[in-house]
């Protein structure tokens, strides 16, 4: 537990991790004022626009949509937070620190992705509340009600929902992890997981029958509710039964961690 | 550096042999090029051991095997008297390492990476990190970021990284990089210290100098193997120089007569101007050097005698480094004679 807490608390402490959060709430609050702030002005004249801003910004049903926006969005800067996070061990010569120290390389590198599950999942919550906090005010902005705040059957389902989208995240992340291991870098990871990203969605294009099975896929599946999908990757191509699709989700994170270990248990490490 | 409370004598363990680490025909290859060719290294517990070798000889590949870094092709690794083959990380629980450069998190403190870094491995107290961080001279600055020390701060830093668990095995690459000469002092008073409580340290190292004065026994390696490896004041004792001075006109008479004391190859000019020649004896043959110059009527003006562990070194590594190495320097008269490089004179 204590190399856990360890990898803990040297997230906590990380650049990356403040500048990933605060670039994820900056966009999220950025949009819910501007659009809050924008409904009902004259130069919104498109009325889907108006019904848009309307169900972006009226509970219950922004939850969900605010929600999707945090793991769509989430799910690229969480991509590029385990790239960041396993290319420096590499790139810093961390981990071989640990090794010569008598320390697993398979404990180290899969509990510090469990330090990184343990830092996204504060994410999540920490991103939603001010989401929240932020649609009220964009709802009050748009002179739209928020008495669907307190709807119990919609807050009853948020916990599940947040747990599902946390683990859609924790995939792409472990993807991010395992790239950059693979590379051996922190750049090289972030650039081959990004390029992978839009890949991706480039490909639904033309292979949609085989992208649906691809990581960033199955993750945006395994969390859609039926809402508009906001910042996913490949997120409007055909795509799987959201159960199917948590299944494949867990397969990628299992196999993206597990190709991680026996790298790094195998590597050389040289430099 | 500064005091040495950090340091707890050891309880030491070694093998039946009383060696605290042996290799035996250790072998490594990166793709066609032989880093380790059936090396045997012979470290006895207690002692600071200086392991020398040119660019490239395999020095850093040596201490990559030894800590788990990387693993051998072929041979076997005994430390602390148990073998240590992969999968052993255990064993390096009793062992502290720096090898090459040191590594820390840039964002953090000199203090927070000390105590991340006790959470990998064998447990470490948070005492430790103090007594450790006063030992290395950070305390004034423990809690800076490491992003913004300097080469010697970082190296002093990674020594008390290698000191956390209170190794009986210490293993440092270099460990003199980027100190300053008090640095160095400290450095190598608490490698003795170390030593004389039992523990072993195991220093690689360039700076033959700071070998000579600092270790107890050493070992040279060059092209991956084993070349000579013992006490060394043992070593130095056959290795002894006598530089006499006389009259320039006299050096080729000088060298004439002192042929029957020393093979040509150990009789050399090194300052025909000044009138300077070098013998490769050992160092109580000065007297004869100077009474065969004397009945031949050739008068010393300068007679010195001593050891050196450069020579030694040089001697016995070809003065180069190993062909498809990291490159060896080559003589100017090789330079301009197209002629292989070697430890000639520069003539």
């Amino acid at each position: 537990m204590r190399l856990f807490f360890s990898g803990f608390r040297k997230l906590r402490r990380r650049p990356a991790t403040f500048v990933t959060f605060g670039l994820l709430v900056g966009l999220l609050v950025l949009i819910v004022l501007a659009v809050g702030a924008t409904a009902n002005s004259t130069s919104t004249s498109d009325a889907s626009g108006r019904a848009a801003a309307r169900e972006l910004l009226t509970f219950p049903g922004a939850y969900e949509i605010l929600l999707s926006f945090i793991i769509g969005l989430g799910g690229l800067f969480a991509m590029i937070y385990g790239a960041a996070i396993a290319g420096s061990e590499w790139s810093w010569g961390t981990l071989k620190s640990a090794v010569t120290r008598g320390e697993s390389r398979v404990r180290y590198m899969l509990l510090t992705f469990a330090s990184i599950g343990l830092m996204i999942a504060i994410g999540i919550v920490l991103a939603f509340a001010v989401a929240v906090v932020a649609g009220v005010i964009g709802a009050n902005l748009a002179g739209f009600s928020t008495s669907g705040l307190s709807d119990t059957s919609t807050l009853g389902s948020l916990p599940e929902h947040v747990l599902k989208g946390w683990i859609a995240v924790l995939e792409e992340a472990s993807l991010g992890f395992a790239i950059a291991t693979l590379a051996r870098s922190q750049l090289a990871g972030i650039g081959a997981g990004i390029a992978f990203y839009f890949g991706e969605s480039f490909a639904s294009i033309f292979l949609p029958d085989v992208v649906k099975y691809m990581p960033f896929s199955v993750a945006n599946a395994a969390v859609s509710t039926g809402s508009s999908n906001v910042g996913g990757g490949g997120g409007t191509i055909a795509s799987l039964p959201p159960d199917q699709a948590l299944l494949l989700v867990v397969v990628w994170l299992i196999g993206s961690l597990l190709v991680a270990s026996l790298f790094t248990d195998r590597a050389e490490i040289t430099g | 550096m500064s005091a040495m409370s950090g340091i707890t004598a050891a309880s030491a363990t070694v093998g039946a042999d009383g060696l605290a680490l042996a290799t035996r025909g250790l072998r490594k290859s990166y793709g066609s090029r032989r880093a380790l060719n059936g090396l045997d290294l012979s470290v006895p517990s207690g002692v600071v051991y200086g392991f020398l070798g040119p660019n490239g000889a395999g020095k850093t590949t040596t201490m990559r095997v030894l800590t788990g870094l990387i693993h051998a092709d072929g041979g076997t690794v005994e430390m602390l008297g148990k073998p240590f083959k992969r999968g052993d990380r255990r064993r390096l629980f009793e062992v502290g390492a720096l090898v090459e450069a040191p590594t820390f998190y840039p964002y953090l403190s000199a203090r927070a990476n000390l105590r991340e870094l006790a959470a990998s491995g064998a447990p470490v107290s948070s005492k430790r990190v103090e007594e450790l961080l006063d030992l290395v001279g950070l305390c004034d600055r423990a809690n800076d970021k490491v992003q913004g020390y300097s080469m010697g701060m970082k190296q002093r830093l990674g020594i008390a990284a290698a000191l956390l668990s209170d190794p009986k095995l210490l293993m440092l690459d270099e460990p003199a990089n980027g100190l300053d000469p008090a640095g160095i002092v400290a450095m190598r008073d608490t490698l003795k210290a170390l030593a004389a409580q039992g523990k072993t340290v195991f220093v690689s190292s360039h700076l033959l100098a700071e070998i000579q004065v600092m270790a107890d026994v050493v070992g040279i390696i060059a092209a991956g193997k084993l070349v000579r490896e013992g006490p060394l004041k043992e070593l130095l004792s056959t290795q002894g120089v006598i530089k006499v001075r006389v009259r320039p006109n006299l050096v080729d008479a000088a060298i004439a007569t002192l042929a029957p004391l020393a093979p040509a190859e150990r009789l050399t000019e090194t300052d025909r101007d000044e009138g300077w020649i070098s013998v490769r004896l050992t160092t109580d043959r000065a007297e004869d050097v100077n009474q065969k110059l004397a009945g031949a009527g050739i008068y010393a003006s300068g007679l010195e005698s001593g050891t050196d562990l450069e020579m030694l070194f040089l001697e016995l590594t070809g003065g180069r480094g190993p062909t498809g190495g990291e490159g060896a320097f080559v003589g100017l008269g090789a330079l301009n004679n197209g002629a292989p490089a070697g430890k000639g004179t520069g003539e």
